[in-house]
């Protein structure tokens, strides 16, 4: 069995070696596969985080009555953060909305010299409220517009809501038509792969006709294909992951400038899953090259 | 064997490797029943039954040697046993030296010696030789006909298939002649009739 198993794995090596262009071939093809698999696995990662960060940015703004006693707005926060579904919320003081206005227009003279010259802040206290859950808005509106409270200047809230349904019925289509492109693609691969390996051994059936006529078993002319095939696998996927690696690398500073404040690496996505993905990826590869050389082998293996 | 084409020699002699089996009748070599093998049980007939063939079907990536070490191999052989015994049997079909070469660097000559050499390694019972010289010029035809001649003299039964009645004369054997699937004659001294 040892012997066997050795000589089978000499056979592959020898075969990957001496046919040296069809190895190169099918190794850049699995490469392709594997590389289409990663992309497509970053741009449904990268769309889920920009839908996350989209629903991140929804919250509702309670501006206070300016002359607002400190203590009444702390009371206030700490009555809303006490209600359902409420991440967060946030005090933005007369003095921090001054200075976010600020910095919002600096770049635009005329507004600043306006601001100059009034001598008070005009600007009123707000307290910012992010839903720990977008689906459930609506319950949120309705407690907010139950509040009562003396300090609060104004709530209208209507403009969102509209606004996140369209946005829930976006990324709802977006992930949905992803997942569609998804599989397709992922079929697609897999019938390339299958086929690869396919007329990889289509170019040996000669051969396999004579080993037969030589008395080998079948176990003993799979064998060298089976193992050939996993090698084309661990070398696509090797060389699939470094290109991907540094396509990656390529990729981050735009990915960075487009998600701007919202801290989203890609690579250290791909580096926290990379065993999961590899190994997955291998297994996945490896079960569709097997079953190829089998059906493949079994067509040439009559004389 | 002799017989025009399409009389069914090379369907004779698929028979006898297992690749066909007859719709009726009883194939035996020796005590072996052979008529219906199952397909697990080949492997180990073309052991006992080697064939060559008219285009040699040797391994194009593989060097003589190795097509004929290739034989034992697929049968769990030792490699020290392969590395003896190898070289033995392709100094006897006269290819001593040219066993590193691949099957396209060598005449046709040479590929049916290193066919013959790897159809010997397992001291097979029978030989068969289907058109063994049909790609061959007259002079290597000639050699490989002395061959399996002095295979035969080693105690192989050889079954040579042919339709050149210039080297079925000059063996003076047994000459079996077959006509439309029938055997109709069979001449323990005969010569090429048809």
């Amino acid at each position: 069995m040892f012997i066997s198993l050795a000589r089978a794995a000499k056979f592959s090596l020898q075969d990957i070696i001496r046919n040296v262009w069809l190895s190169l071939v099918t190794i850049i093809i699995l490469v392709l596969a594997f590389f289409s698999v990663n992309l497509l696995l970053s741009v449904q990662v990268i769309s889920k985080a920009a839908i996350d960060t989209v629903r991140d940015k929804i919250d509702v703004s309670l501006y206070l009555k300016n002359d607002s006693a400190e203590s009444d707005i702390l009371a206030l926060r700490a009555q809303i953060s006490a209600m359902d579904n409420v991440r967060e919320v946030i005090y933005v003081s007369k003095q921090q909305a001054l200075e976010d206005f600020q910095t919002k227009h600096q770049n635009n003279p005329d507004i600043l010299e306006a601001l100059r010259e009034l001598d008070t802040n005009p600007l009123s206290p707000s307290l910012i409220v992010r839903p720990s859950d977008i689906n459930k808005y609506e319950t949120l509106i309705t407690n907010l517009n139950r509040l009562s409270s003396p300090i609060i200047e104004s709530r209208n809230f209507d403009d969102q809501s509209l606004m996140l349904q369209k946005i829930n019925s976006i990324t709802d289509r977006v992930s949905q038509a992803g997942f569609v492109v998804s599989l397709l693609f992922i079929f697609i691969t897999l019938l390339v792969l299958y086929n690869t390996i396919r007329v990889a051994i289509y170019t040996h059936r000669t051969e396999i006709g004579i080993e037969r006529l030589v008395g080998a078993s079948d176990w003993f002319i799979r064998a060298p294909f089976i193992i050939s095939s996993l090698i084309y696998t661990l070398i696509g996927l090797i060389l699939s992951s470094a290109i991907f690696y540094i396509f990656l690398t390529l990729l981050q500073p735009y990915l960075e400038a487009f998600f701007m404040n919202y801290s989203f690496n890609i690579i250290n996505y791909f580096q926290a899953n990379a065993l999961q993905f590899f190994v997955l990826e291998f297994i996945g590869a490896a079960l569709i090259n097997i079953t190829a050389s089998l059906v493949a082998v079994r067509k040439y293996s009559n004389v | 064997m002799v017989g025009q084409s399409g009389t069914g020699k090379t369907t004779l002699v698929r028979c006898l490797i297992g690749e066909e089996q007859p719709t009726e009748g009883k194939i035996t070599i020796g005590d072996w029943d052979i008529t219906r093998l199952s397909k697990n049980q080949i492997p180990f007939l073309r052991r006992q039954v080697a064939v060559i063939f008219q285009d040699f079907k040797l391994l194009p990536k593989k060097t003589l040697f190795e097509n004929v070490a290739f034989a034992l191999e697929v049968a769990g052989k030792s490699g020290d046993k392969i590395r003896s015994i190898v070289p033995q049997v392709m100094k006897i079909v006269g290819l001593g030296s040219k066993m590193k070469r691949y099957p396209h660097e060598v005449s046709g000559g040479e590929q049916q010696r290193a066919a013959i050499a790897r159809a010997l390694v397992y001291q097979p019972k029978v030989l068969l030789a289907d058109e063994p010289t049909g790609n061959l010029d007259s002079i290597n035809a000639q050699e490989i006909v002395d061959l399996l001649k002095k295979i035969n003299e080693f105690g192989t039964t050889v079954v040579l298939v042919t339709h050149n009645r210039e080297i079925v004369n000059r063996l003076k054997r047994r000459v079996v002649t077959l006509h439309d699937g029938r055997v109709i004659s069979d001449q323990a001294v005969g010569k090429y009739s048809l």
